[in-house]
């Protein structure tokens, strides 16, 4: 097939206040590819996909569209030549039937000005079978779990007569099975010859599906690379521009001949929710718990530390009975909690670094005994340096921080009641890969200093990585035990899929 | 694959019959049917269950009915107008001072009073898009507007005097039977009026624009989330100006059609009477943080609200704001009912698959 290039971006820049955002950036794409746009936050991709869909404006460069010259004005403007995209959230209407969030907007009409339900119902189910998606059009979208609802939006955008599909991190909330169902769907769409440029932070997935990729990093192009002449680790070393050998040189956390046990959770559960799930946890251990989404694990972690209250079971801490009924009471056991939506649950985001590293430690000593400024500050700036968090001060906003550095923030939260049980859901979660190797690094340091952690992540690799023990969970219970030393990938996926199914296929 | 068509099996009657959005209009009709047969058991023999009586109940209700249309549209976006019955208290002030006292026609009267309503619910609705106001605050502040304009025109009642408004109020259908190949009127004489057709032809309207135009779906997609409805780049500025210029629009008809019910204007007419109208919508199954409702919910929901003054009447015995404390338990009820379908529908996701 003759290469023809439907995209051509070349010389792109764009100038913030202060700030070159792209500074002679290249750029282009084929017909039938799916092309990675890589890079670490800041790098620059979704200025210059926000460049392409005319929500930034360029201040010099050229982009052509099927060889044309065009101007991208609005983001209508570029759905109307073509050029579709698909975003990490989910951005449909709950409450409208699938056919109808996929024509809301453009409904086919009947004569004498009706919409026609029956030609949307009926598109829709083409639509998606195209996709191999063989579900109840009619249904609300509620009633679908997030990795249909995810193709439900990319057949909205592909359904435009779309060239060129962008997916700005479509996977980040789907598990491994709607993974492949993606890619599946990409795949088809790569056939048609429409030209895909795809975003992600999962390197394993672009390894997986993308034939070319482009990184950037600070603004400028570093390269273009065909998938199968880069190696892992040279990608990495590209996109982040130093050696990453830090990533491949995490050890597992040793754990002493007759470590003492430091959490013992037996048969808890609650009816309907999580069931009877039993493991235990030794001083300076890091279990990591792997597993679909909605398969219980956050709903475990959220029980160990008393979010939701356990009607079942008994948890034992310190090899002494434990009721943990609030996270007051967790707290007050040493146990720490890093939820898994950090920008709902952890962090406040109009309060200052320094005021969100010293609120437990603060809530623990109580209203009528409040830190001094000085000693927030002390506090703060000691974790700062500890942890490497990148803030001009303490006294900056942390909404205003990068994802990697919230999540630092938490962290310092948390270390700074001297925890003797960590609890991290999804740490890593849509941040870089830098960001990532440092979190995993300053976990498996704790763990050195005698810290037990629950380590929950969707992806594999890292909970390989780093854990001692892995716990797997399927269907609200605890399905198996693995060692993290000796077992693969495939093990965990082994029992994943053991008695389980796509309850959507026909 | 392509040619190969398979059948994807649509969900079971019972399922679509049963989903939790349409159990709160089933819960509306099946509590007025009760309370229908509570009323024919008790008071049949009183004339309950005549045509007359049925009817009445839509003569002396329309005027709410018709409001109550535009404000299911407001409430499905998630929004909420508070400044309807001052509107439509302002709309019989123009007609009865505008004809009463300046000696101008009426219908031009309503004209005028069109512009000003329609005027202000395009304004309130650009203020709570454009400005982020939240709508409670954009249309109390247009409440005290309207209700503050009614007071300004004159503090007294005046009673409207026009050939042509008097030949509309009394307008009527005679309910008509085929009696030995001849038509005569039904015995007690039952009728609907311009009021009630102007409800009926609204509710219609309404249930068009809100099934089978973009505009209606486009209320819809906002009220379920209007971030994503700005994402799928659905026109949700126009679609919001436009539904509150059109809650507009009901609120005048409201206050016409109250003007040729009681004949006359007053600066306090309907005081509260926006409540009464949400209450009405609500009732019929509109949800009021939005995305949920139907013109069918909310038909029923004003025949609901209606059946209890009426049922009073016929008890003889009691105070009218029993009807009030009837309509608090209703309230309560459907509201209840509400949360337990959300609540309900939620955990059926939950749960494992």
């Amino acid at each position: 097939m003759p290469d023809k290039r439907i995209l051509e971006m070349k010389g792109i820049e764009i100038q913030f206040p202060g700030v070159k955002a792209l500074d002679k950036v290249d750029f282009d794409l084929i017909a039938g590819e799916v092309h990675a746009l890589l890079g670490e936050n800041g790098a620059g991709k979704s200025t210059l996909i926000k460049c392409l869909t005319g929500v930034h404006h360029m201040d010099k460069g050229q982009i052509l569209y099927d060889g044309k010259e065009i101007t991208p004005t609005s983001p209508q403007a570029a759905i109307a030549m073509g050029i579709s995209t698909v975003f990490q959230e989910i951005n449909l209407c709950q409450n409208l039937t699938v056919a109808e969030n996929i024509f809301v907007g453009r409904q086919p009409m009947k004569r004498g000005k009706r919409i026609d339900w029956k030609a949307i119902n009926r598109r829709a189910e083409e639509l998606l079978l195209r996709f191999n998606i063989h579900i109840d059009v009619t249904r609300p979208l509620d009633y679908y779990s997030t990795g249909i609802q995810q193709m439900v939006s990319i057949a909205r955008a592909v359904d435009v007569r779309a060239k060129i599909l962008i997916l700005d991190e479509p996977t980040s909330s789907l598990d491994e099975k709607e993974v492949e169902r993606l890619f599946d769907v990409m795949r088809d769409l790569k056939k048609t010859g429409m030209g895909i440029i795809f975003i992600t932070h999962f390197l394993d997935q672009v390894f997986a599906i993308s034939d070319r990729m482009t990184v950037l990093r600070n603004g400028h192009l570093v390269g273009n690379f065909l998938t199968d002449q880069i190696s892992k680790i040279e990608l990495v070393r590209q996109m982040i521009g130093k050696d990453m050998d830090v990533i491949f040189a995490l050890k597992r956390p040793t754990v002493a001949e007759g470590a003492p046990e430091t959490l013992k959770v037996e048969n808890l559960g609650i009816a309907g929710r999580v069931e009877n799930v039993s493991f235990s946890l030794r001083k300076g251990e890091l279990i990591g718990f792997a597993g679909l989404l909605g398969s219980g694990r956050t709903e475990t972690a959220e029980m160990v530390f008393g979010v939701t209250r356990a009607d079942h079971g008994a948890i034992e801490i310190n090899e002494k009975p434990a009721r943990i009924r609030i996270p007051v009471d967790a707290i007050q056991h040493k146990m720490a909690f890093c939820p898994e939506d950090r920008k709902r649950d952890g962090i406040i985001g109009d309060l200052s670094v320094r005021e969100n590293i010293a609120l437990v430690v603060q809530s623990r000593r109580g209203a009528l005994k409040p830190m001094s400024p000085k000693e927030q500050l002390d506090l703060a700036d000691k974790y700062i340096t500890m942890l490497g968090i990148a803030t001009p001060d303490a006294d900056k906003k942390v909404g205003e921080l990068s994802g990697g550095n919230q999540q630092k923030v938490i962290l310092a939260r948390w270390m700074a009641t001297q925890p003797e049980i960590l609890i991290l859901d999804e740490p890593t979660r849509g941040i870089d890969v830098g960001a990532k190797a440092e979190i995993q690094r300053l976990m498996l340091e704790l763990c050195g200093q005698g810290v037990s952690v629950l380590f929950i992540s969707s992806e594999l690799d890292e909970i390989l990585r780093c854990s001692n023990r892995v716990i797997v969970m399927r269907d609200r219970c605890k399905a198996g035990e693995l060692p993290g030393e000796t077992s693969r990938q495939e093990d965990i996926l082994q029992v994943i899929a053991e008695g389980s199914s796509l309850e959507e296929d026909a | 694959m392509a040619d190969k068509r398979i059948r994807i099996k649509r969900q079971s009657l019972t399922n679509r019959i049963f989903n939790p959005k349409h159990v709160m209009v089933y819960a509306t009709i099946g509590v007025f049917l009760l309370i229908y047969l509570f009323g024919a058991l008790m008071y049949g023999d009183k004339g309950f269950t005549t045509i007359r009586t049925f009817l009445n109940m839509f003569i002396d209700n329309a005027y709410f009915g018709i409001s109550a249309v535009g404000m299911t549209m407001v409430l499905i976006t998630g929004g909420i107008d508070l400044s309807v019955a001052a509107v439509a208290s302002l709309t019989g002030m123009f007609i009865a001072y505008g004809n009463s006292v300046l000696g101008m026609d009426p219908f031009l009267c309503i004209a005028i009073a069109m512009v000003v309503g329609v005027g202000l619910g395009a304004l309130m609705g650009a203020m709570i898009h454009y400005l982020n106001v939240p709508p409670f605050i954009t249309t109390l502040a247009g409440m005290f507007l309207a209700r503050g304009a009614c007071s300004l025109i004159s503090r007294e009642s005046i009673a409207i005097n026009n050939a042509a408004f008097d030949a509309l109020a009394g307008w009527k259908i005679y309910i008509m039977k085929l009696v030995d190949g001849e038509w005569v009127k039904v015995k007690p004489i039952a009728f609907v009026n311009f009021n009630v057709m102007l409800f009926l032809a609204m509710i219609l309207i309404g249930a068009y624009l809100l099934k089978s135009t973009r505009l209606g779906r486009n209320v819809y997609a906002i009220g379920g989330n209007e971030q994503s409805a700005k994402l799928m780049f659905l026109p949700v500025a126009k679609t919001k100006i436009f539904v509150y210029a059109f809650n507009g629009f009901c609120s005048v008809l409201m206050g016409v059609s109250y003007a040729l019910y009681v004949k006359s204007g007053w600066n306090l007419a309907l005081q509260g009477g926006e409540l009464e109208v949400i209450a009405s919508a609500v009732i019929g199954g509109t949800l009021l943080t939005g995305g949920v409702g139907n013109m069918l919910g909310t038909l029923f929901g004003v025949m609901l609200k209606s059946i209890i003054p009426a049922l009073i009447t016929f008890a003889g015995n009691l105070l009218s704001w029993w009807g009030k404390i009837a309509t608090g338990l209703l309230l309560l009820l459907f509201i209840g009912i509400q949360r337990i379908v959300v609540t309900y529908s939620a955990r059926r996701k939950g749960s494992c698959r």
